[in-house]
């Protein structure tokens, strides 16, 4: 079910499209928009880049069949960054020169604090749809960033909330242990804060587990996972690291139903090695799954049964 | 025919000791000046300066030292990394907790902190050789990625690891621009690859290469190995740590630990060795080896002509890297400087066949 993750990407660029067409209005008189798509389908973190990366073709390609944007045509680019911040960096010196830049999707957190002091210089927007920077949700200071769906913070807090009503009420986590398996990044560390408050207001013991970047090898951290015996784990995982972290939950004996990812550990390429052990896993998400969803139908239609789609189906 | 020395002849010891003792070098060296800081300025696009020129320099200066290191004193090291990872941070540091620090105090005191490491993980050196100090030094390397990840005060206790800089200037000129970037970093290279060039022509780098080539020898005809293999770390981690700076305040202005992590240890020392070990300007052959030919095979494609899905372009970048890299070590094992030393032999003779 390849479609789970491309309808996760297709909703992320619809709602970017909608929030973000409204400044942009001045540029639609020309004839074209340039998006420069900056993607990883090479390195630990291509299970989950390329699939997103052809997602987010498909919806351009869908934008274009169905007549652009108030007729205006959508071309786009891609640039391999691997998720290294200097590529990253490199990609945007080389695309942001191109005439009618619209904005920057970095798909990545490290990329995304680099860029976040290049583009109140430059005057592009970047879009960070539910990554990066969650202190960029300050529009006053961060003028140039755009943090849509949500921010870490949001997520760890809807976690947290959600646990809570499984509990029957938020006073009931008290004296219960979750445990934060995070990638050892920036991405990883940025719910920390929230959930430190959170452990203080409601009064849980918060127990931090990083796993070395890219996170091939969590043997360690799933150790500790078993020696400390948390109620809950929350994975804060991309990539590679996902999968991994489900099979050694798998190994350490450790039931999935109390593993919580994050929307960026809940799609297809994490579960599908598992199989059927990864039954019960829990994740945040950001739209609808399926193939059921009127974006997908659409895309399917007119994209792929074209022959232009990007990517398997 | 023209790169003859015939009627140049020097009348003092200086003359003779010069960097460049021939004419056509030094008019060579002149133009390549010029063209650096006047012409790229002015007619290269921002996008080469920022993403090619600055990045090239920024690398170069690192394998400069390093080169140092392997290539003059002959201790391989794997922790190039680390010890750019400590100037860059400790230049943060002292930037960001001292109010009004000078940004090139501070790109050199971090350079110090990088030194005060550099000669701690040296000090295996004494007692183990080759691929076991290889080894040692690769210890460096993870101790500072653990360090600056979980150690708070040394990223000022940002709660998501990663710091950035603003504002940089330099007795009130701001560093913002492509141009002002690329300036300040060719300002530095040159002042600290003409500052490395006299230090291995002196007594200590005569020193340093005699460790090189026979330490017990070298020991036996007085050459003290304490001296000269900490003093070779102490140089060459120095000149690592400013890189380490300006590539973190400079090139990438905001960054997180794996920005110095293995890949650019590894990075710097294919650097040195495709270059040219033991040469000056080897470092900076190797260094634009590394930074220019993946670009140039990325963009190939695209100037050709024909379209290719950016992974296939990735991998096959990696490819045929990969099999360069391999055919230059064959072709010349000695590097791209001794290539370049052997063409101006040549050049010495042409047109005329021996």
């Amino acid at each position: 079910m390849k479609l789970k993750s491309i309808a996760l990407t297709a909703a992320l660029v619809a709602s970017t499209l909608g929030a973000v067409f409204a400044p942009s209005l001045a540029q639609a008189q020309a004839k074209e928009q340039f998006f420069p798509l900056l993607v990883y389908r090479t390195g630990p973190y291509a299970p989950n880049g390329t699939p997103w990366a052809n997602g987010k073709q498909d919806y351009l390609k869908l934008i274009n069949a169905q007549g652009g944007i108030n007729g205006v045509k959508i071309t786009f680019e891609e640039c391999e960054t691997g998720y290294a911040t200097d590529k990253g960096v490199e990609c945007y010196e080389r695309l942001k020169g191109r005439p009618g830049v619209a904005l920057f999707d970095p798909q990545a957190t490290g990329i995304t604090f680099a860029l976040t002091d290049k583009v109140p210089s430059d005057k592009i927007p970047l879009i960070t749809l539910g990554y990066g920077l969650a202190a960029s949700q300050d529009g006053g200071v961060f003028k140039w960033n755009f943090p849509l769906m949500g921010s870490y913070w949001t997520a760890a807090d809807i976690l947290i909330q959600h646990l809570g009503k499984k509990e029957g009420g938020l006073d009931k986590l008290k004296g219960k242990k979750i445990a934060l398996v995070y990638h050892d990044s920036p991405f990883g560390k940025e719910p920390i804060p929230l959930l430190q408050e959170r452990a203080r207001m409601h009064g849980f013991e918060l127990s931090l587990i990083p796993v070395t970047a890219p996170g091939v090898e969590q043997k360690s951290a799933w150790l500790q996972v078993r020696q400390q015996r948390p109620d809950f784990v929350l994975l804060w995982g991309w990539g590679v690291m996902n999968s991994t972290a489900l099979k050694e939950a798998v190994a350490t004996g450790y039931p999935r139903e109390k593993m919580y990812g994050v929307w960026w550990a809940g799609a297809e390429p994490d579960v599908k090695d598992v199989g059927a052990n990864a039954k019960g896993y829990n994740a945040l998400a950001l739209n609808g799954s399926g193939p059921d969803t009127k974006v997908i139908q659409d895309i399917l239609k007119q994209v792929h049964d074209k022959g232009q789609g990007t990517g398997p189906k | 025919m023209f790169y003859r020395e015939n009627g140049q002849f020097k009348s003092s010891y200086r003359a003779d000791q010069q960097i460049f003792p021939i004419a056509q070098d030094r008019i060579a060296i002149a133009l390549l000046l010029l063209v650096a800081f006047v012409v790229v300025p002015l007619g290269v696009s921002d996008y080469w300066m920022r993403a090619i020129l600055t990045p090239f320099l920024i690398l170069s200066l690192a394998a400069l030292g390093l080169n140092i290191l392997v290539g003059y004193c002959g201790q391989i090291s794997l922790g190039t990394g680390a010890f750019m990872a400590v100037g860059a941070y400790a230049a943060y540091n002292f930037h960001v907790r001292i109010d009004g620090m000078p940004l090139i105090a501070s790109m050199l005191l971090g350079g110090l902190c990088a030194t005060l490491i550099g000669v701690l993980f040296g000090i295996p050196s004494l007692r183990i050789k080759g691929l076991y100090l290889a080894v040692a030094t690769l210890a460096a390397q993870f101790f500072t990625d653990w360090a600056f990840l979980r150690i708070q005060w040394f990223t000022n206790n940002s709660s998501s690891g990663s710091v950035s800089v603003a504002g940089l200037n330099v007795l009130g000129m701001p560093i913002e621009s492509a141009v002002q970037k690329y300036i300040f970093c060719l300002v530095v290279v040159v002042v600290f690859a003409l500052l490395a060039k006299n230090l291995v022509r002196s007594a200590i780098g005569r020193e340093w290469m005699a460790m090189r080539d026979m330490d017990v020898a070298a020991a036996v005809i007085g050459i003290r190995p304490v001296y000269a293999k900490l003093t070779a770390f102490a140089v060459s981690s120095f000149i690592v740590g400013v890189a380490g700076a300006l590539w973190g305040f400079i090139h990438l202005g905001a960054w997180e630990p794996a920005a110095f992590s293995i890949d650019r240890s590894f990075q710097l020392l294919f650097m040195v060795i495709i270059g040219g070990l033991g040469s000056i300007m080897g470092s900076f052959f190797g260094a634009a080896f590394i930074v220019l030919l993946p670009l140039f095979l990325n963009q190939l494609p695209a100037w050709l002509g024909f379209s290719i899905s950016t992974a296939l372009a990735s991998h096959l970048e990696t490819m045929i890297f990969g099999a360069l890299i391999v055919f230059f070590l064959i072709v010349e094992p000695h590097g791209l400087a001794r290539l370049w030393s052997t063409a101006k032999e040549k050049l010495r003779l042409w047109p005329f066949p021996h």
